[in-house]
């Protein structure tokens, strides 16, 4: 007997088809996984049932009731709780006003006492030891997690959705999570997980469903599958002709990281690029990959030894590692990358405006000049030049932030994720430009989540998990299931 | 497309309006004593105002401004009443800006103190010290040729200097570039390899040394160091930055808008002086453009 059924669940994002007809079903009393790669549209789906996303088209039923889209509030009022990735609480607020977080008792005076017991029923229930009265700032990862599970079991909860639950514990407080999660399934709850590590899934889930670029692949039982199995349906699909052929002619040694740490976002990073190779930095989210990059950019304080070209460098700030012909295009084009109000040309210029300038004043018509080159260079599509950064295309605007480092010749370029959120042509065009890049003798360090751009493009992959380089394949020997495994902990 | 068009000209389109309809209205505001009166009358606002445009554009703001026109004013005083030449007495009064500004800068730079409060704080600090440096006395006895400055057209034609200099700065230097970057996306300006606080410094040492050159001015137009100079410019400085279609949130807008918002303001003032509306109306009035003015940068930055 179903519980919660989705039929037909489509959405797409500027640029993205995030889901594209997707068939889900969870069970009472059941503990559903929910697998896939990074982007194959797991996030998509679940905010989805809790109402944070509207879908284009689709509908999810409750109990053979069809649920309002696109509204959080009825999801919650319908018994659908969903802890997301990042925990939702207030640091300064107790447990207990956390746990009722809007949803407290009593008008027009709160009935606190009353809430504090009933909040630490709750906390008690699931087996924890979290003193409802402790401001969540005091606890621990695991601690808060708790709050969070109390928090959507208020009320009449039928659905539990967890999403990455377990990232942030360690062994022990896995186990406990897994008790607390079985006690609620015996009472009903459908729960569905959400989690990278496969033994987890074997562990707690009754059975799975596959997401692949936002399609359902598969729903099953996971009796008589086997993780294998599990890996190929998440990954398996031909890589097809949208990758231009390499053929790389590695020089020396352009950069190399030993022992390179920054606790807590990353432990212990050794690796090397050479000239005109792209080394694809793979593992999953959350494994530390950007901050890796924004330690080798001077963006982050780092232990260990970094060296350029053989000497040991130390940049203090990405200014110096710019000087020093380092590049970063960040994963994060809005956040950390564009300046949405100035023009395509000045957004190019930014960085290298000394160079334009004589006595002190820029000549803007030089500026011009070289900004229209590098524009031609990298096929940009803009309007003109004075077109503001903020409205030009996905692919324009990652075009844009390569150019920007293109002005001046460099050693180095890291990619933080340089295709997401464009479309398939502007895909190939930023391959194409790696490509000839590195032909030219350019090192690339390549940050990618999808595993297809990471094996056609790299020509060499370091996979990253929790914090630490734990492997490096050659290009031959990168198959999807081997950089899986060393992404998700461990060769076995 | 409208939306932006309205941003960055509307300012100047309602000056010429504003202008249009007093001509016409009245018989007093055409005429060459009330139109000078009123540039140089505004004139101080707008130098201040000046400055304020590059704290506002980094997303930031400089609050002690007002305090600063009086500190600068009584150490120019104090300089000349003791003898000194007309450039040490002038080069004290800026320096002072300068200080301050320095202080801001280095405070919002290094301990990381959001600006609003940096200079409120250095706003009652500097006050005081303007108090306390006088014993909350006049500074008279300044030579008659200190008085010129602030007088005649001399005030506008520095206040156009003033105008043309942050101009320049600001659309032909790498740094004025730089603080459109920082007030667009600090974060990005920083991976771009932008030296964030070193543009946070020069933006808030400009704005003092701004409005050390607006207290010297006011000080020769009053012929006086006078402790309580200055008081609640600051607030006039950003009504006309943001009248004249400078985003609060940094990263947009000019210092010709913030111009056209100086005198947008001034001559309110003078208009609904003319019509014989009451102080206090007035205070309304300027209170509503504000808001207006304010509504209408929302109104733009919801297009984006």
């Amino acid at each position: 007997m179903s519980l919660l059924s989705a039929a037909g669940l489509t959405k797409s994002f500027p640029g993205v088809r995030a889901l594209d007809g997707v068939d889900f079903e969870l069970r009472g009393g059941e503990v559903h996984a929910l697998l896939g790669e990074n982007g194959a549209g797991k996030s998509t789906l679940i905010k989805v049932l809790g109402g944070a996303v509207a879908p284009d088209r689709g509908e999810v039923r409750l109990d053979g009731t069809p649920l309002p889209m696109g509204d959080p509030l009825a999801a919650r009022r319908h018994g659908i709780s969903i802890v997301y990735q990042e925990l939702a609480l207030v640091p300064e607020l107790s447990a207990a006003e956390n746990v009722f977080l809007g949803r407290e008792e009593g008008h027009p005076l709160l009935r606190r006492a009353e809430m504090a017991r009933a909040a630490q029923a709750l906390l008690d229930e699931l087996g924890s030891h979290v003193p409802a009265a402790a401001p969540v700032r005091t606890l621990s990862v695991a601690q808060r997690q708790m709050v969070e599970i109390a928090r959507a079991l208020v009320g009449e909860s039928k659905v539990l959705v967890l999403d990455e639950p377990s990232a942030t514990l360690s062994g022990p407080e896995v186990e406990r999570l897994f008790t607390v999660l079985r006690k609620l399934r015996a009472r009903g709850l459908g729960i569905v997980y959400i989690s990278h590590r496969l033994e987890e899934v074997f562990a707690i889930a009754d059975r799975v469903t596959v997401l692949r670029d936002g399609r359902h692949v598969t729903t099953t039982a996971l009796d008589g599958v086997d993780r294998a199995q599990l890996i190929r349906w998440m990954v398996g699909r031909d890589l097809a002709e949208e990758f231009p052929p390499r053929s790389p002619s590695p020089g020396g040694p352009v950069l190399e990281a030993r022992g390179l740490a920054c606790p807590p976002r990353f432990r212990e990073a050794s690796f090397n690029v050479r000239q005109g190779e792209i080394v694809g930095l793979a593992g999953l989210v959350g494994a530390g990959r950007t901050s890796v990059a924004l330690a080798l950019f001077g963006a982050l304080d780092a232990r260990g030894v970094m060296a350029l070209e053989g000497r040991p460098v130390r940049f203090r700030s990405p200014a110096e590692a710019i000087e020093a012909g380092l590049g970063y295009v960040t994963e994060d084009r809005k956040g950390r990358g564009l300046f949405p109000q100035l023009g395509a040309g000045e957004n190019m210029t930014i960085a290298y405006l000394r160079f334009f300038a004589r006595f002190g004043l820029l000549s803007l018509a030089r500026e011009q000049v070289a900004a229209q080159e590098i524009a031609n260079g990298v096929d940009l599509r803009a309007a003109g030049l004075d077109q503001k950064a903020a409205t030009l295309s996905g692919g324009n605007q990652q075009k844009l932030l390569l150019a920007r480092y293109l002005l001046r010749p460099r050693k180095l370029l890291i990619l933080d994720e340089p295709t997401r959120g464009i479309d398939v042509g502007a895909k190939a065009e930023i391959y194409g430009l790696m490509n000839r890049l590195t032909a030219e003798g350019l090192a690339i360090l390549m940050i990618s989540s999808e595993l297809p751009e990471v094996l056609a493009m790299s020509d060499r992959v370091v996979v990253m998990h929790e914090g630490r380089t734990m492997g490096e394949l050659a290009r031959a020997e990168a198959t999807p299931e081997k950089v899986m495994e060393l992404a998700t902990g461990g060769a076995r | 497309m409208i939306r932006r068009w309205v941003s960055r000209y509307g300012i100047f389109v309602a000056l010429v309006a504003e202008c249009l309809v007093l001509a016409l209205a009245t018989d007093a505001f055409l005429t060459t004593g009330n139109l000078a009166n009123v540039l140089r009358q505004n004139a101080f606002t707008a130098i201040l105002a000046a400055g304020m445009t590059f704290a506002i554009l980094t997303g930031g703001i400089d609050l002690s401004v007002g305090s600063v026109v009086a500190l600068s004013g009584v150490f120019c005083a104090d300089a000349l009443s003791r003898g000194s030449g007309l450039a040490v007495g002038i080069g004290v009064g800026l320096l002072a800006g300068t200080a301050v500004g320095a202080v801001n800068g280095l405070v919002v730079t290094k301990v990381g103190i959001p600006p609003f409060i940096v200079s409120l704080a250095m706003m009652l600090i500097v006050r005081g010290a303007a108090y306390k440096y006088t014993d909350a006395r006049t500074i008279s006895g300044l030579p008659p040729s200190f008085a010129s400055l602030g007088q005649g057209l001399a005030p506008l034609a520095i206040m156009l200097a003033v105008f043309s200099l942050a101009w320049l700065l600001l659309m032909r230097t790498p740094f004025g570039r730089h603080v459109y970057a920082t007030g667009g996306n600090r974060e990005a300006a920083w991976l771009a390899g932008i030296r964030v606080d070193r543009v946070l410094l020069g933006v808030y040492v400009l704005c003092g040394t701004c409005a050390g050159l607006a207290g010297v001015l006011v000080a020769s137009r009053l012929n006086a160091g006078y402790p309580k100079a200055g008081e609640f410019y600051e607030l006039d400085a950003v009504t006309a930055v943001v009248v004249g279609g400078t985003s609060l949130f940094g990263g947009r807008g000019s210092v010709w808008g913030t111009l056209a918002g100086a005198f947008f303001i001034g001559i309110l003032n003078n208009g609904l002086n003319l019509f014989h509306v009451e102080h206090y109306d007035q205070l309304v009035a300027k209170g509503v453009v504000l808001l207006a003015a304010a509504s209408l940068d929302r109104w733009r930055t919801e297009s984006d």
